[in-house]
Formats: structure tokens, sequence, C-alpha cells
């Protein structure tokens, strides 16, 4: 008789053992689900309106005028030249001028792609003084 | 004497009691998936459908002070999901320079966009004085066939 009752009882509990391993499944696909946001950018602070009056004299011999065109083409002081070579030719001209500022001049036509591009690479040649300008 | 009972009575003690209580290990893990679960941060705004421009010198851009700024091939512009002209991006940005002073603007823009639309939105985010702007990128795979 004592065992009769002994086995109805097991046959009424649930089993609970594996609960952990379910929780844990769905823990870890929780875990490797959840896309974390990376946004990357190029960070850049614009100048504030009230330093357009205040003007810096810098000699035209340490300017640089990176210009994009209408047509996507690029110009380095007049010169045509390719993304992929701008990045040297900034470096050697920073080399030779410490004080070098880099206009990034771009045509309101250009791609805004194009721009970027120039910018990534001002970025990767180290040129730390670079003024974003809009062609008129 | 004394000090010999101690030890014995502490070795016997660990010899019972050698197994790790599994018990709770299943509400801890609950506990870990509801916590998850409830920090997950969800996307906030679909914004428009933007193909970013390739860079290597990209950085990553903390996401708590940002505030985006999608801008598509047409130049349409959305803000918080809804589609303003380029002359209202300068109130919509007062309002939230205001509140919090450290604002980054992310220019999320497709890279086929004209330039003038962007410039127009630098000019117009000068005019309240967001000046923390970020041109949002994709990290470049191959540095040799940018753009």
């Amino acid at each position: 008789m004592i065992m009769k009752s002994r086995r109805k009882k097991m046959i009424t509990g649930i089993e609970l053992v594996s609960t952990s391993d379910v929780a844990f499944l769905l823990l870890i696909f929780f875990i490797v689900s959840t896309a974390f946001v990376l946004d990357m950018g190029l960070p850049l602070l614009l100048p504030a309106k009230e330093s357009a009056r205040q003007v810096l004299r810098i000699r035209q011999s340490n300017v640089a005028t990176l210009k994009v065109n209408a047509d996507n083409g690029l110009t380095l002081d007049g010169k045509i030249i390719e993304v992929d070579h701008i990045k040297v030719a900034i470096a050697q001209r920073l080399q030779a001028q410490p004080q070098l500022v880099v206009v990034l001049e771009t045509h309101p036509d250009a791609n805004y792609g194009m721009m970027v591009a120039c910018l990534d690479e001002l970025k990767l040649s180290d040129a730390r003084r670079v003024s974003l300008k809009t062609s008129r | 004497m004394g000090a010999l009972g101690v030890a014995l009575d502490f070795r016997r003690r660990n010899g019972r009691g050698s197994a790790i209580p599994t018990a709770a290990t299943g509400d801890i893990a609950f506990l870990l998936l509801i916590f998850f679960m409830v920090t997950a941060i969800f996307v906030k705004e679909t914004g428009l459908v933007v193909d970013l421009p390739r860079a290597e010198a990209g950085e990553r851009i903390k996401q708590d002070l940002v505030s985006n700024v999608y801008i598509n091939k047409r130049g349409q512009i959305s803000i918080d999901d809804m589609l303003v002209s380029p002359q209202d991006v300068s109130a919509l940005m007062g309002q939230k320079i205001a509140a919090n002073s450290g604002l980054i603007v992310a220019i999320k823009a497709d890279q086929e966009t004209p330039y003038r639309v962007v410039s127009d939105v630098m000019d117009e985010l000068k005019e309240v004085s967001a000046l923390r702007v970020s041109f949002n990128t994709m990290p470049d795979g191959n540095p040799g066939r940018k753009y």
C-alpha cells in the first residue's frame, strides 16, 4: 500500500530539473540576438557663427585647397588628383609645412560621398587644420 | 587539545557538504534573462534609407548625446521620423541644444546626396550653435575600393 501511494506522488510532479537549461538557452539567445547600435562617423567641430567676423590671417603658401568639382573630379591646388593619392600628397606637404591648413572646397552639385571620402583621406594623413567650404 | 578538536570537526564538516547547491541556478538565469530583456534598447527611429559613405578613419560615436539627421539621395531630410525642410532644421535643433548642450548631430546622409543639402543643414546648425557634428560612415572593408 505504501509503495502504491508513493508512486502516485512521483507521477503528479512536473520535471523541474531542465528549467534552468531552458532559461539559459533563452538567455544566450537574447544576448546573441541583441544588436548593439554601433555608429561610426567622422566627428567635426563647426566654426561658431561669430567667428566668421574674426578674420584669421593665414599665409597663402600655407593653404592647400582641395576642390571637389560639380562632376566629382578632384583638384589639389589646381592639379587633378585621385582620391587614393590625397593622403600621400597632403602628408608630404604637412612634413614641409606643419602649419598647413587644408581647405576642402566642395561644389553644391558634387556628391556628399566624395566629400566624405576626401575628409577621410585628410584625417588619415593627420591633417589637423581642415576647413570646409562650399563653392559659390 | 582544544585546537586539534576544532580542526577535526572542520574536516568532518568539509567532507559532508562538498556539493555546490545548484537549486537556484534556474532562478539566477531567469533574473539575468529578465534583466537583459528589460535593458535591451530597441531602435526608436526608422529614419530614411541611406547608403552611408565608406571611411577608414571613422570613429565610434557615443550614442547618448546623439541626434540623427537623415538625408537621402533625393535631398529629403528626416529628424525624429519627421520629414522636414532645410529651413526647419535650425528650429528643431535649437530646441534640442537648449535641452542638451553637449548634443552631437549625426548626419546620416546618402553618399549620392548633393553636397548642397548637407551644406545647407550645416549652415542651419551653425545658426543655433549646434557645432558638434559627425558625418556618419560605414567602416571600410576594402580600402582600395573607396567611393
